[in-house]
């Protein structure tokens, strides 16, 4: 119970992917798939670019949870604190003092990061369900102090009232969302590439490895709870500035961005893509955002009987088993 | 892996294009989006919204001046205002709805005024009662009500009766706040004093430990405001249940005996007191076409503020349509709108000029059974009322 | 005094509902690590057939309320046995994830078949009344609430402790490897206790109708309160969850009463604490 293993052992068909391997495929080779399919997304259908935004922006804060999640192993249910502090600090930034998008952007990561590296020093020392059960606790006593302090944050009407100013000077946040949608869409590439640097890399490593054995590589050497810590600034950072990209896009930051109901969608949204990989995370968080926007459209009572079918689904009729099993149909086993 | 990632494009493209596609169906109605709750535990003010509305069309032949209306229904859930501004602004850029309606919630209505202001969407609040709002878009047109305007008269009535020491008790979020500032300010004007402010929050379930706060402070009335649904059932059923009345606390509400939820109360919701702008049981022919029409079109949905406040919504849209002629112009809508007087459902009503509230009047009203069914029946009515919360 | 002793009367009807929807799930998370996020949607469907009972077939509530547990129960077993054990090897994301989609299809089907209304379960008239304590009045239901928690929590010792099954139980929970080699049927065992929570589950549903009332999103909405109430308590841990559900209990109430504007901020603060201090559980070491 106090150990979970990655989705890898499931991925067989995938293990020749880049993400599993520590050789393999560059790391700026799936972020620039991302950035070519998103901006094609972008150009194919113009007018729903505050779907594609939303989408964008939902894919950087599931990365940052798969961070944690799939690489470290860390299951948690408190993730939305970190998206909700960028929120509020972007938006707080832009009401208070300037409504500059890149400087929000900068603030919104700071703030996440720190709120990691605060809690992270308390919350790394526990595991398992314990740990899970601490990071819903974070991020409820964050959810009060927010509503609390309704001078800051407006409370349960939501933080509003800010202008952002145009981007880098020039282009201007416009009605049809062009300008956030690639603002939105550069930041997520831009991370994504980072994450996959991080992954790679000899810390990265680390990081899997204690992920599979904390205890063997305590025994070699690794400082353990340092290593950890790292990560979970870092994957503070990525959702603080998913959290800022939301503020500015949207011009309000609600309470529900840092609710349990979000942190347990983007934990359904990762396991849905498949954890570990990142690239499931984009997967996951893109299916699942169109899938609720589709279904609640077309009828908003019902929506939730599709996506609790598609989940139990998921899980009965593994996809990596399905896309295996295509494949060989396709041509040749792999 | 490449396999996977072509085939998610695809799926992209497509649900991308079926959605590109829905929106061409019908070219030159005019289109009304309406963005409210249609699933979650406040989604029954969605489907009176979507009652309300095709019911006042159905009343005038299917057509509002001569024009074909096409409703399309986007789901918040709840307050979030950022799924309500990504809703709004695909029904404003891609389905380029002409007018939007709805919004329940103060944070949502907020979210999307930067988006209507830009592209000059007359917007029609049929229930958040925030007064701030109309401030925020010169394209908001209210056809709610704002706590100030209810709670002014309920104060001045509650002086009158010569209560001294009144207790408020208000959900702890923005338009539960403007109750508490209202009635604090209007029954201190009166030479009353409100002896505790209680706020519950905005989760809260169980009122109980409120109810026993209430009757320790020792106050002759509980002036309450709560948001509608769940909450204002279980306010109401603690008031009971704790021996409030017994005690000699007088009950003085808003929204609490909704007509949605009234006859769950059974009999211990006779003789409780609220002051609101519209009653099911008002007397007169426009309210009786409007109950009408709206059990014609869905036999399930009740007259409430919150079904009211779509009809006459959809009023102000309909003369809109006449003044623009079905073409789209926001200024020219609004123009129409400013000054609009009319005899609604709720009793004479007019939209000012300077604010975009409706002025309407407020009435004093007490629970009592009419033959089988429990009603607000109106005592008396304060007169017309303005948002007072706009003219500080 | 006044408020010390309302504290203490209405924390403990809630930590009563608290402890009695939370016990089946601490005992199926301790007994076959199966994360199951779906139990939220147990004591909904209990309330909900309590309710129905009571409203739309005129039964009484005295045979409602027995009734709708029992369905509660078939309806957990039969889940165990059809579906839900054929993911206890899976991995607890795996679990998580297939028991939040049930319990979104649950919340589906009651929103369809049922309607996104608030349902009251109506009480007999020996209930509905109020008893006046001197102090205050209290709703009888209430009382009736307490007496139910204390007499769960009475039989719930009574059957771990001095029954058969009650020892085979605490076997498979120590370690099911060993009590199946020594002939305790572990799946019996496994297939009992979920019905049994999933009954318990029914039942703090229907007497918390009050306290929380039945609406479609029941399911999600109370299961974080339920996963605290578990965590502190202890996976397993029966005298556990009991503390736990008290001591949560009381702390919720007395910020409702003392600092309302705080909302849940003592709530979990206290949890944290004791969490952080005892990470097992509170009982257990």
């Amino acid at each position: 119970m106090n150990t979970i293993t990655t989705t890898e052992a499931l991925a067989a068909p995938a293990a020749a992917t880049a993400a599993a391997a520590p050789r393999g495929a560059p790391a700026w080779r799936a972020p620039l798939v991302v950035l070519v399919l998103g901006a094609a997304a972008c150009a194919l259908a113009p007018d729903q670019l505050g779907l594609m935004t939303r989408i964008f922006i939902t894919a950087l804060l599931v990365l940052s949870l798969d961070l944690v999640v799939g690489v470290a192993g860390l299951a948690t249910l408190g993730h939305a604190a970190l998206f909700g502090v960028g929120a509020y600090a972007a938006g707080i930034f832009a009401l208070q003092v300037h409504p500059d998008p890149l400087i929000g952007l900068a603030v919104g990561i700071a703030a996440g990061a720190g709120l990691a590296l605060l809690s992270g020093a308390f919350l790394l020392r526990y595991h398992g369900f314990t740990f899970l059960m601490l990071t819903v606790a974070v991020s409820q006593i964050l959810l009060s102090l927010a509503q609390r302090a309704r001078g800051w944050t407006g409370g349960d009407d939501g933080l509003s009232g800010f202008v952002m100013v145009p981007l880098l000077g020039r282009f201007e946040f416009d009605l049809e969302g062009r300008v956030a949608a690639c603002y939105a869409l550069a930041v997520l590439v831009v991370l994504f590439y980072v994450a996959r640097r991080l992954v790679g890399s000899p810390f990265g490593l680390a990081v899997r490895g204690i992920h599979e054995n904390p205890v063997r590589m305590a025994a070699l050497g690794t400082p353990v709870f340092r290593r950890l810590w790292v990560l979970y600034t870092v994957a503070g950072a990525i959702a603080g500035a998913a959290g800022a990209l939301s503020a500015q896009t949207n011009a309000v930051v609600g309470l529900d961005s840092l609710s349990f109901a979000l942190s347990a969608e983007l934990l359904v949204m990762l396991i849905l893509g498949g954890a570990g990989r990142l690239t499931g995370a984009i997967v996951g968080a893109t299916v699942f955002t169109l899938l609720h926007h589709t279904a609640a459209s077309i009828n908003p009572y019902h929506w939730l009987f599709v996506v609790g079918t598609l989940l139990m689904l998921v899980v009965v009729v593994s996809p990596a088993k399905v896309w295996a099993w295509v494949r060989r149909r396709a041509g040749g086993v792999r | 892996m490449k396999l996977r990632r072509r085939a998610i494009a695809c799926a992209l493209f497509a649900s991308a294009g079926l959605s590109l596609a829905a929106s061409q169906a019908m070219a030159q109605a005019v289109k009304v989006g309406i963005i409210g709750p249609f699933s979650g535990p406040f989604a029954h003010y969605g489907a009176l919204f979507k009652a309300s509305a095709e019911a006042y069309v159905g009343s005038q032949g299917g057509k509002l001046a001569g024009h074909d209306i096409e409703f399309i229904y986007r789901d918040t859930g709840g307050p979030n205002p950022g799924l309500a501004k990504t809703l709004a602004q695909e029904l404003i850029v891609k389905d380029k709805v002409d007018y939007l309606g709805g919004f329940v919630f103060t944070p949502n209505a907020m979210a999307v005024a930067p988006l209507i202001q830009q592209s000059q969407t007359p917007t029609l609040i049929f229930n958040a009662g925030t007064s701030s709002i109309t401030e925020k878009s010169e394209y908001f047109v209210r056809t709610s009500y704002t706590l100030w305007q209810v709670t002014v008269p309920m104060a001045q009535w509650a002086a009158k009766q010569n209560m001294k020491r009144v207790v408020t008790a208000v959900t702890d979020y923005g338009p539960g706040i403007d109750a508490e500032t209202a009635f604090k300010t209007e029954f201190g004007k009166q030479g009353g004093t409100v002896v505790e402010s209680i706020r519950m929050p905005i989760g809260t379930t169980d009122f109980g430990p409120f109810v026993q706060r209430i009757k320790a402070s020792g106050a002759q009335a509980v002036f309450t405001f709560l948001p509608g649904g769940p909450p204002n059932l279980g306010f109401v059923k603690a008031y009971n249940e704790n021996g409030l009345a017994k005690a000699g606390v007088q009950f003085l509400g808003t929204t609490e005996t909704d007509e949605f939820d009234l006859q769950k109360f059974g009999d211990s919701a006779l003789g409780l007191t609220t002051a609101l702008h519209y009653s099911g049981a008002h007397e007169s022919p426009a309210n009786k076409k409007f109950v009408d029409a709206l059990k014609k079109r869905d036999s399930a949905a009740v007259a409430n503020y919150a079904s009211v406040g779509a009809w006459d919504g959809m009023y102000v849209i309909h003369k809109m349509i006449e003044a623009t002629g079905g073409k789209r112009d926001g200024a020219k809508a609004l123009a129409a709108a400013r000054g609009l007087k009319w005899e609604s459902p709720r009793g004479p009503v007019s939209i000012d000029p300077k604010t975009r509230h409706i002025t309407q009047n407020v009435y004093l009203r007490k629970v009592e059974r009419v033959g089988d069914l429990l009603v607000n029946k109106e005592l008396q009515s304060f007169g017309p009322q303005t948002d007072y919360g706009l003219d500080k | 005094m006044n408020t010390f002793l309302n504290i203490m009367i209405d924390g403990l009807a809630y930590s009563m509902v608290l402890f009695v929807i939370s016990v089946g799930l601490s005992v199926t998370l301790g007994l076959m690590r199966f994360v199951n996020l779906s139990h939220g949607a147990f004591a909904m469907v209990g309330g909900y057939c309590a309710a129905l009972l009571t409203r739309e077939a005129q039964w009484s509530f005295w045979l409602a309320v027995p009734a709708a547990v029992a369905a509660t129960a078939v309806l957990g077993a039969a889940l165990e046995m059809l579906v839900l054990r054929h993911l206890y090897r899976r991995k607890e994301l795996d679990q998580v994830l297939f028991t939040i989609g049930l319990s979104f299809v649950l919340i589906a089907a009651t929103n369809a078949a049922v309607g996104p209304q608030v349902q009251l379960i109506p009480l007999p008239s020996l209930l509905a009344g109020s008893v006046d304590l001197g102090f205050r009045t209290l709703p009888t239901q209430r009382l009736l609430v307490i007496a139910a928690g204390c007499t769960v929590a009475a039989l719930a010792a009574w059957a771990v402790t001095r029954t058969r099954f009650g020892i085979w139980l605490r076997a498979t929970v120590d370690h099911s490897g060993t009590a199946s080699t020594l002939g305790i049927p572990i799946r019996t065992v496994q297939c009992a206790s979920f019905a049994a929570g999933a009954a318990l589950a029914g039942l703090g549903g229907i007497l918390g109708a009050e306290l929380m009332p039945l609406e479609p999103y029941y399911a999600l909405k109370y299961l974080m309160l339920v996963l605290v109430v578990v965590a502190v308590g202890g996976m397993g841990s029966i005298a556990g969850t009991l503390v736990a559900a008290i001591l949560l209990g009381l702390i919720e109430t007395a910020s409702k009463y003392l600092a309302s504007e705080w909302g849940s901020l003592f709530f979990f603060v206290a949890m944290a604490v004791l969490l952080a201090w005892r990470p097992n559980g509170l009982l257990k070491r």
